[in-house]
């Protein structure tokens, strides 16, 4: 299962986080910092996407200035995770058309409402787009 | 009174940068006022703006109260951020969960779509067993709910609850094995998600699904559910061997035609984790040959190795590393290019080739496996820094002058460094060199040690090389690996008794050069030097040293001057070490005696007891007092040891202080000492293995009952020190008690006076 995931900028800011098991508060800025070492030290082209972390995998991709980092268990597949990370983000895109790190920013609540939408419990719930956009349309119709 | 929203607060963060935490203190204090209004808006928006104030940092939990009460709105768009905020801040301790339950269950229940989602996202995410006991009965209603979309997620939520309050899972599985057979595929494919997460732990209970779950296989087409459902053949397959036959059919064409590279990657990963490989299954791939499943894997596995995307190579590594530890002869093949992999920029991607290479090593490739990593480890920053001379890095290594670094010759007498040469060019100048860093460095060294030791060396074919290559780690090593070295030296030079006297010729290198040992001194018991590797070396010159022309030079090298300074244990090795050569001289020079014969044995005896009395008894450790209060400060293992040495010392100069025809006794007797006949090694279980004889009676008394006189002397035992102690001080105590004016001894004592 998925055990946290962490959308940071190059700063190590975090724009966005969801803990899917127990950690306390200094864990998981511990964490934070962490993830961000790990990750923003490695050069894209050379390396791969996948870094070892404790004894779990976390699976990134950059997007412009933004890491998406998935903390996942050794036994799940990461190539498929892979490809859900670029899913929300095509999600997200689609949803506030071209977005950028300051839409993040000022709609978090959007942003997790998609996340919400994705991924349950730390299992990948809905992979097909246009549901989940169909979705979001009527979430917003309620506001 | 105008209140911000949560844009306004967010620009205004961006605004202030420079004085952000007084704006955010500024707008805390604010917040904390608007909660507590009694209008919900104002308190859902002051919720959502702590929130995100949260997010950067900001404590929130001082309003947990608050943000359920928020969460308990009719409006769903505030109840929705108050759902989000408990979310992110409540954890597992937050005690105003317990006032949720019923709030939870009234959203379960909603008639709105929408309410329930979020209703199950929240308990998902911030449920404790209480909350998961309470309110598992209602979400179970919710898997069975009209619309598909709720039955999807209430079923990954009752399994997070399930996890929580494992005793509910008996009324969840029947749930969940009914909806295997639901009519949307998407609340199918959920619950093979979480039959795969529960099966993680369990997978005899779901054992009876794999009819069902087979169906599935063969029959969609969702990729997502299909990684799933194969994933979880991989915990069902060990314990059912059968499936495997069954399996192969579907995961074979599966293999032959999907494009999707995960999925791919997903059955070849269960059929090496579920052992499907192991057995000869037929199977027919994408060109329509037919061919052994397993091979079929191995070929598609090279895709993923063999592939320019680091990705696939990263997981085809790992999936590699299980494969050929089942069917070595398949991958065999491929050994150059996993090779090839050892260089590649990416760390993990190396460690995850060593992890491949270790077992993959055979005679012939051994050597050159070897020498490849051992380049890699020369070739670094770490070391290249200290042959360019350039400024020092933080490793110690820099401290040793050049000549004496690299002295890296093996046993065919060519140096590895200039073998190397053509690898130099080959090094990718990309930044800093994964070779440097520690964490791989000592894999590295021990990849190395174990493809050398496997299965007691049945790859090695020169040993000579071995322990030169032993050596060699000892400078180049960059890691703390010296007790694996020194292990691995004294292990493979007590079992080959052929290689023993190059070892011996690698312990005198090690030993002469003063920087390594001048080291080892200088740290004393910290990690990073190499005392045990030396304290090996020694133990190894002074054992075996009758394989070599005796020779007084040894001795030198066995009492250094930092030998005070070496841990423990390893003082007394070398001290013992310098004894034993000494004997083994002394007897050797003793067979032919002679005017010059005495002379040399007068002036080394001589050396030697000034080496001691400077270097042992006299450094700066020991300063002043005679030599036995001086040796008294010596630890009990190396002065034991050096007395008995100071002894023969003067026992041989005694008997040699005037000259003599034949050799004394005691130059010829003193050897015995040590090497009276050879002894084997002796296994670590032997002692055990040996019979307890019948006759052993270890309570009787061996000779008369000795009276125990102390009983005369001495008060008779009395109780245990403890309850001695105990008795005195309550007596103490009542004694003080007594004295004490304001002590009552009982309630009744306490006066009561009459107004």
């Amino acid at each position: 299962m998925i055990r946290f995931i962490l959308v940071q900028n190059r700063q190590g800011k975090t724009r966005l986080e969801k803990w899917y098991s127990n950690y306390s508060e200094h864990e998981r800025n511990k964490l934070k910092a962490e993830v961000h070492r790990t990750v923003a030290s490695r050069d894209q082209k050379h390396q791969s996407n996948f870094v070892e972390f404790h004894n779990h995998r976390i699976v990134y991709r950059r997007y412009a200035g933004l890491f998406f980092c998935f903390c996942i268990d050794t036994n799940d597949n990461e190539l498929s995770l892979l490809e859900a990370i670029h899913l929300f983000v095509e999600v997200l895109d689609a949803y506030h058309g071209n977005v950028c790190e300051l839409d993040l920013v000022f709609n978090f609540y959007w942003v997790y409402s998609v996340l919400d939408e994705m991924f349950l419990a730390g299992e990948i719930q809905e992979t097909s787009r246009s549901v989940i956009l169909s979705r979001m349309e009527q979430l917003s119709a309620l506001e | 009174m105008f209140e911000k929203t949560l844009s306004d607060l967010i620009q205004g963060l961006r605004a202030n940068k420079r004085n952000e935490s007084e704006y955010i203190q500024r707008s805390l204090s604010e917040i904390q006022h608007e909660v507590q209004q009694s209008d919900m808006r104002q308190k859902s928006v002051a919720v959502d703006k702590l929130n995100y104030l949260h997010m950067l940092g900001y404590d929130m939990n001082w309003a947990s109260f608050n943000v359920v009460e928020v969460m308990a709105s009719s409006r769903f768009g505030e109840k929705r951020a108050g759902y989000l905020a408990a979310e992110q801040s409540f954890h597992q301790e937050t005690d105003v969960l317990m006032l949720t339950t019923n709030l939870i269950r009234k959203d379960l229940a909603s008639s709105n779509v929408m309410e329930i989602s979020v209703a199950l996202n929240g308990l998902a995410q911030v449920a404790t067993a209480d909350l998961a006991q309470d309110l598992l009965d209602d979400v179970l209603a919710a898997v069975g709910h009209s619309r598909p979309y709720i039955r999807k997620r209430a079923l990954v939520c009752a399994c997070r609850l399930v996890i929580k309050y494992p005793e509910g899972l008996r009324e969840f599985v029947p749930l969940l094995k009914d909806r295997l057979d639901d009519a949307d595929p998407t609340v199918v494919a959920s619950a093979v998600g979480v039959i795969c997460e529960l099966a993680h732990t369990n997978p005899q209970n779901y054992l009876p699904l794999a009819p069902k779950l087979y169906r599935l296989l063969t029959t969609s087409s969702n990729t997502w559910m299909l990684i799933k459902i194969v994933k979880l053949f991989a915990w069902l397959t060990p314990i059912e061997p059968r499936l495997a036959k069954k399996l192969h059919g579907p995961l074979s064409h599966l293999v032959s035609t999907t494009a999707a590279m995960s999925l791919l990657y997903e059955c070849i990963n269960t059929a090496v984790v579920g052992g499907i490989i192991d057995v000869q299954l037929p199977a027919v791939d994408s060109v329509g040959r037919e061919m052994d499943f397993a091979e079929l894997c191995a070929r598609k596995l090279q895709l993923f190795y063999e592939s320019r995307d680091h990705n696939l190579r990263y997981v085809g590594l790992v999936t590699l590393a299980q494969f050929q530890r089942r069917r070595p002869e398949l991958v065999a093949a491929h050994y150059g290019t996993v090779l090839r992999c050892l260089d590649d920029p990416d760390m993990s991607i190396r460690m995850r080739a060593i992890e491949a290479i270790s077992g993959m090593t055979t005679r012939k490739t051994l050597v050159g496996t070897v020498k490849r990593l051992m380049s890699q480890l020369i070739l670094s920053n770490t070391v290249a820094l200290q042959q360019a001379n350039a400024k020092s890095d933080t490793m110690d290594y820099s401290e040793s002058s050049d000549t004496q670094a690299m002295p890296l010759v093996d046993a065919s007498g060519t140096s590895m460094v200039t073998a190397q040469g053509s690898i130099v060019s080959q090094r990718s100048s990309a930044g800093p060199d994964v070779a440097d860093n520690p964490e791989y460095r000592l894999a590295v060294v021990e990849a190395i040690i174990s493809m050398c030791s496997h299965q007691t060396y049945t790859n090695l074919t020169d040993f000579e090389w071995y322990v030169a290559t032993l050596t060699d780690l000892v400078y180049i090593a960059g890691a703390d690996v010296d007790e694996r070295l020194s292990e691995r030296f004294l292990d493979v030079t007590v079992r080959v008794r052929q290689v023993r006297a190059f070892s011996l010729q690698m312990a005198r290198r090690l030993l002469s050069d003063t920087h390594l040992v001048e080291r080892a001194a200088s740290f004393g018991g910290q990690k990073g030097n190499n005392a045990l590797m030396l304290g090996t070396a020694a133990y190894l010159l002074g054992e075996y040293c009758e394989l070599q022309p005796a020779n007084s030079d040894d001795i030198h090298l066995l009492l250094p001057a930092g030998l005070t300074r070496l841990p423990e244990d390893q003082q007394g090795m070398f001290v013992l070490a310098a004894h034993k050569v000494y004997a083994n001289w002394l007897r050797h020079a003793s067979e032919y005696w002679n005017a010059d014969t005495w002379e040399q044995v007068r002036s080394v005896t001589t050396q030697m007891q000034q080496l001691l009395s400077e270097r042992i008894l006299g450094s700066d450790i020991l300063p002043g007092g005679t030599v036995a209060s001086r040796m008294s400060l010596l630890p009990l293992q190396t002065s034991s040891r050096v007395r008995l040495l100071v002894e023969s010392l003067k026992l041989v100069s005694v008997t040699t202080s005037n000259m003599t025809d034949t050799a004394p006794p005691v130059c010829l007797e003193l050897n015995a000492l040590f090497k009276a006949y050879e002894l084997n090694p002796v296994s670590a279980a032997a002692q055990g293995k040996v019979p307890i004889p019948d006759t052993l009676d270890l309570d009787t008394f061996i000779g008369d009952v000795i009276p125990d006189t102390t009983a005369k002397v001495m008060p008779p035992p009395s109780p245990p020190p403890k309850q001695r102690a105990a008795t005195a001080t309550s007596r103490q105590r009542k004694e003080s008690k007594a004295k004490d004016p304001y002590y009552l001894p009982s309630v009744d004592d306490i006066p009561v006076v009459e107004l």
